[in-house]
């Protein structure tokens, strides 16, 4: 395999790696995207269970943010920042999600006694197709390139990632 | 040449030690070698075109960063991998696949009820 071959399958595996999920939603496309869109609908569903989100504002255009706060069930509060990096109405949404304090400056997961290791910023990717007027939504999560393409290139990094997790599978 | 991401990998922040020793191909490469078991610093080198103390710099990095173990006694000093700190690095997946999943739930609720409200709604407006 030369090089170029072993950078295409490196970043095929790099898109296998990321966390996918898809779901039909019992609802038009129309409905759906606005659930994504508008800080109020956002308000009542973004979040894990028994989380609320006292705050969410929303600049819907290319650049601008989507601030929220969510409040667990503790009462403990986490803020964060999305900046739309790309927006299809009514198809798709790609923006970067990140940990922030209360004042919106960047933070580490650590902040919130979350591990270390958790990447400083991702990279959320969310697509609306209609089916029968129901609605698939495919949400990709992956870490961006500017984290893993530190050194200008992310070859071998996903190669190892897959070798680890076949390591760890046997422990 | 006292290298920032040497630094970078003695930092409190065990997050910056992780990426910085992980943002280099060669010091990747060395990772994916000890995934297939422990190796001495000569048989590491191997495939690389630098000299033993480049990759003896490289080891440093990774054993700082808590990423991989050498034993002290065994004259060969052989490395191993310390799988510790990378599975870590693998969990925020989980974390955020449990956040999804949880929150497309209360999406699919939630627009159930907006469904009902639109429908009322367009009731209302067909008797006006």
């Amino acid at each position: 395999m030369d090089a170029s071959n072993a950078r295409t399958s490196a970043a095929a595996k790099g898109a296998e790696r990321d966390l996918v999920i898809t779901r039909v939603l019992d609802a038009p496309r129309r409905l759906v995207f606005e659930a994504w869109t508008r800080p109020e609908h956002m308000m009542r569903w973004f979040g894990p269970k028994g989380f609320t989100t006292p705050l969410c504002t929303i600049d819907f255009r290319v650049g601008g943010a989507f601030r929220y706060c969510m409040r667990s069930p503790e009462g403990r509060d986490y803020w964060g920042i999305g900046v739309y990096r790309e927006i299809v109405v009514p198809e798709r949404i790609v923006y970067t999600d990140a940990f922030t304090d209360a004042e919106g400056n960047p933070v580490p997961a650590s902040h919130y006694g979350m591990s270390s290791s958790h990447p400083p910023e991702t990279l959320v990717t969310v697509t609306f197709e209609e089916q029968d007027g129901k609605t698939k939504l495919t949400l990709r999560h992956g870490i961006p390139e500017t984290v893993t393409e530190r050194d200008g290139t992310q070859q071998g990094w996903n190669e190892l990632l897959d070798r680890l997790a076949e390591v760890l599978a046997k422990e | 040449m006292r290298s920032r991401v040497l630094q970078d990998t003695m930092s409190a922040d065990p997050l910056s030690a992780t990426f910085a020793a992980l943002a280099d191909p060669t010091r990747r490469a060395i990772l994916a070698r000890l995934t297939s078991g422990v190796a001495s610093v000569t048989e590491l080198a191997e495939p690389f075109d630098i000299s033993m103390p480049a990759v003896s710099k490289h080891l440093k990095v990774l054993e700082h960063a808590g990423l991989i173990a050498r034993s002290r006694d065994a004259q060969w000093r052989p490395c191993r991998l310390d799988a510790g700190p990378l599975k870590e690095v693998a969990d925020w997946v989980e974390r955020y696949r449990r956040f999804w999943e949880q929150s497309f739930e209360r999406l699919d609720d939630y627009l159930r009820e907006l469904k009902t409200k639109e429908k009322k709604n367009g009731r209302k407006q067909r008797k006006n």
